[in-house]
């Protein structure tokens, strides 16, 4: 007998539940980022879409229009607001993105923070 | 219960993609039916149309034993004349647009497609002219998952979607992450705020 069956055995099983049930290394993936609106301005949204290499975010006056689409999770923006804004964008955790309608990928953040 | 002609006709994909709006009617009846003629075995054709290969990569550890993709009911099939949805990654090269039609009008109806990936979704390479940009603007999509690349898990769970046996998370997410009496409509909650503070 093999010694990777013994090896299966004394192991056990390692196949995940998911979807039955929630899987444990679901929380180490890459995820898209979360925003904080009270932390962002205008000027802090403008280097995020500067800094977003596929154009996943764009401004529309106090709007931040996030495409999570085209979000590559690379955490770029969240680098960038680490220096100028701490806080205002930090990873979202999700992971289940799964859209049937494209539009519902495309998400308004309220930009609160700074003059207006 | 087999799909009507008529139900078929209104997915042919010669159709434009932005008349998407109308076919979300016709795309929902076909889940159902997907869910309920093909149960538990439901066949997959991926379709590379330039992409980098780690969506591929992705997808191939589905197959691994610790995903296990056929404990659900899940298959890949080599042929399209044997696949029920259609797993599309990559920006749909121009060059590739005719064999992706092709092998769509191959696929045996009811079928369903699934862009996945940041590039399938018109993520990275929106703008370059060698590229659709998008796998919506060839095929009719029924499914979009994003992630460059989606990991297994976001795969299962947008295999699941589009047979109708998941639901589907992402018109409740909102990506603000405080707030969230406020966060249910960011619209509205900056015109308040707007208002409160000037």
């Amino acid at each position: 007998m093999p010694m990777w069956f013994f090896r299966g055995l004394r192991r056990g099983v390692v196949t995940t539940r998911y979807p039955a049930r929630p899987d444990g290394s679901a929380a180490t993936l890459p995820t898209p980022p979360a925003f904080r609106p009270r932390l962002l301005t205008r000027q802090v949204a403008d280097r995020l879409i500067a800094v977003c290499p596929s154009a996943a975010l764009s401004r529309q006056d106090d709007v931040l229009i996030f495409d999570a689409g085209a979000c590559t999770g690379c955490g770029r923006c969240a680098q960038a607001a680490a220096e100028a804004a701490p806080g205002a964008v930090t990873p979202s955790g999700q992971f289940e993105l799964a859209a049937t309608t494209r539009e519902a990928l495309v998400k308004q953040i309220p930009i609160l923070g700074g003059e207006r | 219960m087999s799909p009507g002609p008529d139900k078929l006709a209104d997915r042919t994909p010669d159709q434009p993609a932005d008349e998407a709006t109308a076919t979300t009617e016709a795309a929902t009846r076909l889940r159902d039916t997907i869910a309920a003629q093909f149960g538990r075995s439901l066949h997959i054709r991926t379709l590379d149309t330039g992409s980098c290969a780690v969506c591929e990569q992705e997808i191939r550890l589905l197959t691994a034993p610790h995903y296990d993709l056929h404990r659900l009911g899940f298959f890949f099939t080599p042929a399209p004349r044997h696949a029920d949805l259609l797993l599309v990654t990559g920006p749909m090269v121009r060059a590739f647009e005719t064999a992706a039609r092709k092998t769509y009008e191959a696929m045996p109806g009811p079928k369903v497609v699934v862009a996945t990936g940041a590039c399938a979704l018109g993520g990275v390479y929106r703008k370059d002219p060698f590229v659709h940009g998008e796998v919506a603007e060839v095929l009719p999509v029924d499914v979009w998952i994003p992630g460059c690349p989606p990991s297994p898990l976001a795969l299962l769970h947008g295999l699941g979607v589009a047979v109708g046996r998941l639901a589907e998370k992402m018109p409740d997410l909102t990506f603000v992450a405080e707030e969230a009496a406020k966060a249910a409509d960011p619209g509205k909650a900056a015109d308040t705020e707007a208002g409160g503070e000037t």
